[in-house]
């Protein structure tokens, strides 16, 4: 049995199942029930109740694509600025020669490859430096909304503006276009999904919003 | 002696002893912070903010299997009749621990090891029940923030005054009442997280006050929830994400 209804707030120790080996991340259970640990909208997925965050900081998890900022270079890892206080290292032990050069200031693409007690390591496979931009912060809570249902929204982005996209998982994002005035667009337009999340025709509200920033400049 | 109950039982403020004060809440009011809350009970205002889960600091207070909590309870100089000395007098540094206390029992601390959570009470007008405003409005902070916890912890105080039991004691009922009890609940958890006693009451007093308590607190979570409701303002068929 499930006790919340689709795309509703809940909010921490709300009951949502009976059933306590559903329980996902964003819940917890106890006396072989889920409860809502976090406020968010709930979502049962697959038999497994999760509860996905309205707000909040980041929180590293293994496989999560990034983007940070260089922020220091010792012999043998370089560290990496996430925003929101978390620092991610990058370990250049190696005997190859290093994939990239990198010097601070830098901003990088890489993916989580553990996150836990010892710290926060980024793969050095698939690592990527992202050469020009303007660089933007958004709620790391509001990423996926950026993305889209299997990248829709940045999709539709990206054609609208012909921008091209980094997105973090962790809330940086950089937007890198031929004119000043798409990037501009772009920028806006992160901004207004940023702000207005979780409201209904938000792709509408979006396009509309890039058709007149680019006809009128 | 000042007369707190009048001859057709009313309290000093016109409430029956049953009766809460007025009581507003707010989530989300406080831009810099990743959760805030602003709460207003009778005369009492009081904002709280929370930031965090981030680096502790000072280093050596870090944990290794669970965050810190940081708690700080202060009431502003020109919160009160007199102007209050600046910096943390001894009682703050109490409230502080208490709120603390309260607090430490609902938060999943393990989620977040080698982390702090800083939650500040700032007292902007003290008209009695202050430490259960404040813990009413940290809990709200700490749901805002996206902090995860059990439950969501309200509080309100229950007194007794020309020897009947009321609730939500103000500030004058305080000072010239016979008992004053602060207490906080996790209503859905159904545990006491702060109880505190100043004055006396008997067994009964305290079981017929507890349930008074409880029966409010669970009315005041209710307004929790509405309050995060409206700063969420989450339409029913929003897209999916």
């Amino acid at each position: 049995m499930i006790y919340f209804k689709e795309a509703e707030l809940v909010v921490p120790g709300q009951l949502l199942s009976d059933n306590g080996r559903r329980s996902g991340p964003g819940t917890y259970t106890m006396n072989g029930k889920v409860y809502a640990a976090q406020a968010g909208i709930a979502k049962a997925v697959e038999g497994v109740v999760r509860v996905i965050p309205v707000s909040g900081r980041y929180r590293p998890e293994r496989g999560d694509k990034v983007l940070g900022i260089v922020s220091d270079i010792k012999p043998n890892v370089v560290e990496v600025d996430l925003g929101g206080d978390i620092k991610a290292v990058l370990r250049m032990s190696e005997r190859e020669s290093p994939p990239l050069k990198l010097t601070l200031g830098d901003v990088i693409q890489a993916e989580v490859k553990s996150a836990g007690l010892r710290g926060i390591f980024l793969d050095l496979e698939g690592l990527q430096k992202v050469k020009a931009g303007i660089l933007v912060n958004v709620n790391p809570a509001k990423v996926p909304r950026l993305i889209g249902r299997k990248g829709s929204m940045i999709q539709m982005l990206k054609r609208e503006t012909g921008c091209d996209f980094w997105v973090g998982r962790n809330g940086l994002v950089v937007v890198s276009g031929r004119s000043p005035a798409s990037e501009f667009a772009a920028i806006a337009a992160i901004n207004l999904i940023e702000r207005e999340a979780h409201k209904q025709g938000l792709t509408e509200r979006v396009t509309q919003l890039i058709k007149t920033l680019l006809e009128g400049g | 002696m000042v007369r707190l109950i009048d001859e057709n039982g009313l309290r000093i403020d016109g409430r029956r002893p049953d009766q809460l004060r007025p009581i507003k809440m707010e989530a989300g009011v406080l831009e810099k912070s990743d959760g805030s809350a602003y709460i207003e009970v009778g005369g009492t205002r009081i904002y709280a903010a929370v930031f965090g889960p981030r680096e502790v600091h000072p280093k050596h207070l870090e944990l290794p299997d669970r965050a810190v909590l940081n708690c700080r309870y202060h009431m502003a100089s020109f919160s009160v009749d007199e102007r209050k000395p600046l910096g943390m007098t001894r009682r703050e540094i109490e409230l502080s621990k208490v709120l603390r206390e309260a607090l430490e029992t609902v938060v999943f601390l393990e989620e977040f090891p080698r982390m702090m959570i800083d939650v500040f009470v700032e007292v902007v007008q003290a008209d009695g029940g202050t430490r259960t405003a404040g813990i009413t409005a940290a809990s709200l902070a700490l749901a805002d923030a996206g902090i995860p916890m059990a439950d969501m912890v309200a509080a309100t105080a229950v007194g007794k005054v020309d020897g009947v039991i009321v609730l939500d004691i103000n500030e004058a009922e305080d000072k010239y009442g016979q008992a004053d009890m602060p207490v906080a609940m996790a209503p859905r958890l159904g545990s006491i997280v702060l109880l505190q006693l100043n004055g006396m009451m008997t067994t009964e007093e305290i079981e017929k006050g507890l349930d008074m308590a409880g029966n409010a607190i669970k009315h005041i979570q209710q307004l929790q929830i509405e309050a995060l409701r409206r700063r969420y303002h989450i339409e029913a068929g929003g897209e999916e994400v």
